[in-house]
């Protein structure tokens, strides 16, 4: 067995860039640990869960999508690139990884997205057997696992009380980081360290259930008057996608953006009429969990949530879909 | 223990014969502190309070869906209550329409009414300085260069994914329409990018200029940890020396940015 050191994960993360990747993994960055680029000098924090998830590398929170070069007789349209640069997410949860084959669906959805789909086929996920799980962790309710192998290129887990890690490759991608990784380990005793536990809080497919018959429900109601309507959870979510076009100029040219929105916003709906179908917070949530749990899994066959659990921990109000979820099902099980 | 006895025969009381048609407080959900809203009084059972629920209710009241909801009670704790008066300078609280529920680390101050709140405050915390920990990393920020100075807020600004929790949190933001969705002319970039984050952050904290309390609740919603508290202290401080207002005290105050006296320095025209 070859062991990778913790203590070698700077080293690894600059032969990686040396070898032309963008290594993103999660870095400590002040009091938090986010997911980012490394530069040298960063410290990689392997074993902590990120405050945002990798969608970030995939689906920017913004991207320039198009281009119009304003002339005196009219414009030129200007198609720009994807930005699609070689590279490897480092140290990834299950529930992270798991989340972008729903991104992954919406994003060849109808017609393929070049800057979506070209970003992610330059990617290679090294994911991470999850070591810890706090009270906010559920993946196990939404069909996840914290050593769930699935969607991953590689597979890290931790050995010997969190001081190395074992590396695993399982497709061309993941091979294509052998030599890298072999660099930087060495033959030793591996004895494995336990997979977080997470208990199973809910049936989704009750919750799904639910949420099919209950449109009217005055549930939303209690929901919606607790929500602030800030689009925290859903820009910090691994599966949100939703997004907004808007087209900023200036004198010589257009630029036609692709921001992140949130159902959770009041103006989401708006229409210019003024008319808003979505009225009310209530309406909103309600949005909210029927994407997730009933819309997302009428059509692409996986509920679009994965239960890393990020809405209830930055929620400011404390409003976590997995306590929604936990609600529901306890009522319904009543019945 | 007494405080929540007492807390939920009054919250029942208000609610049992009409007074107020709601009344926001605090549950505990596991380890959680989570706002409940309450309509019947039989369900008062679930109000709690500790120093651990910080979550600043005032900013419901603003809300859409609740403002129809008066007249209201709310649990509120020294902080609380200064956005209560703050709201009320500000005429967005009419006569009667909302209950307080006052109390803090000492105990239960019972139902009380605007006067009474005020009195409350002035003799609690009247003299209480800024957050000391806060004024030392200003003092440092201050002491940067102008470009290492422009670097720090760059770093922490690039954080920013405009989800707008600060605003959400929020008691003194409760414009109808903000001027960050107003497009028709467009202000400032909706990309979370440099130059309408920098745009965003800095307009927030001046938009709240003399109405902030420093209650902290854009800092603690903000999901990106991005330190707010660092405006809107130093500004607070600012209007403070300046202007001799300390907002959340005198609900008869006028606004440091909302008035004009002839007195006001012109010093920094030159």
């Amino acid at each position: 067995m070859t062991l990778l050191k913790l203590s070698n994960l700077s080293d690894l993360a600059a032969a990686l860039q040396a070898q032309g990747y963008r290594v993103v993994a999660p870095i400590q960055d002040d009091a938090v640990v986010r997911l980012r680029s490394w530069r040298p000098g960063d410290t990689v924090r392997i074993a902590a869960l990120p405050v945002n998830s990798p969608k970030d590398f995939l689906f920017p929170r913004c991207e320039a999508i198009g281009r119009y070069v304003l002339d005196r007789d009219g414009f030129t349209s200007e198609d720009l690139p994807a930005r699609a640069e070689k590279t490897v997410l480092l140290g990834i949860r299950p529930c992270d990884v798991a989340a972008l084959a729903g991104l992954d669906s919406v994003f060849a959805w109808g017609y393929p997205d070049k800057f979506y789909g070209e970003r992610r086929a330059a990617t290679t996920i090294v994911s991470l057997v999850c070591p810890s799980a706090d009270d906010d962790c559920f993946c196990t309710s939404v069909g996840g696992a914290p050593d769930s192998t699935v969607g991953a290129d590689a597979m890290l887990r931790l050995c010997n009380g969190g001081t190395a890690m074992t590396f695993a490759s399982m497709t061309e991608k993941g091979k294509a980081l052998d030599a890298v990784f072999g660099q930087f380990s060495s033959p030793g005793e591996a004895a494995v360290d336990p997979v977080a536990e997470v208990p199973v809080l809910f049936n989704s497919e009750v919750v799904t259930d639910w949420c099919s018959k209950s449109f009217e429900s005055t549930v939303w109601r209690t929901l919606g008057l607790a929500c602030l309507g800030c689009g925290a959870c859903a820009f910090m979510c691994p599966a949100c996608h939703c997004f907004d076009i808007q087209d900023e100029s200036t004198d010589a040219q257009v630029d036609r953006l692709r921001n992140w929105d949130s159902c959770g916003f009041s103006q989401f709906t708006l229409h210019a009429s003024g008319h808003n179908p979505r009225p009310d917070q209530p309406a909103r949530w309600r949005q909210r969990m029927m994407h997730k749990f009933r819309y997302f899994k009428e059509r692409f066959g996986r509920v679009a949530c994965t239960g890393c659990g990020r809405c209830g921990r930055l929620c400011p109000t404390g409003m976590a879909i997995s306590d929604v979820c936990r609600e529901i099902a306890r009522a319904e099980e009543v019945r | 223990m007494e405080i929540a006895t007492k807390l939920r025969a009054d919250a029942a009381a208000l609610l049992g014969d009409g007074r107020v048609k709601l009344v926001i407080g605090y549950a505990a959900r596991g380890a959680r502190r989570v706002p409940v809203f309450i309509s019947e009084a039989p369900k008062v059972e679930v109000l709690m309070w500790d120093a651990t629920c910080r979550q600043n209710l005032a900013a419901y009241l603003s809300k859409p869906d609740l403002k129809t909801l008066r007249p209201v009670a709310i649990v509120a704790s020294p902080p609380v209550m200064r956005s209560l008066v703050v709201l009320a300078s500000e005429a967005q609280i009419e006569d009667g329409s909302v209950v307080i529920l006052g109390l803090d680390e000492s105990g239960y101050h019972g139902i009380l009414d605007l006067g009474k709140t005020v009195e409350l405050l002035n003799a609690v915390c009247k003299g209480q300085g800024l957050d000391r920990e806060i004024l030392g990393r200003l003092e440092q920020i201050r002491g940067m260069s102008p470009q290492e100075r422009a670097a720090f807020w760059a770093s922490e600004f690039a954080k920013c994914t405009r989800c707008y929790a600060c605003r959400a949190a929020c008691p003194a933001c409760y414009c109808a329409r903000c001027i960050v969705e107003k497009n028709v002319p467009q202000w400032i970039s909706t990309a979370a990018a440099a130059h309408g984050n920098f745009a965003w952050n800095i307009i927030r904290a001046f938009h709240v200029a003399g109405r902030c309390t420093s209650c902290g609740a854009c800092q603690a919603a903000c999901p990106q940890g991005i330190p707010l508290m660092l405006l809107n202290v130093g500004v607070t401080e600012s209007v403070e020396t300046e202007f001799g207002i300390r907002a959340g005290f005198d609900p008869d105050a006028k606004p440091a940015i909302g008035s004009y006296s002839l007195e006001d320095k012109e010093d920094f025209i030159r």
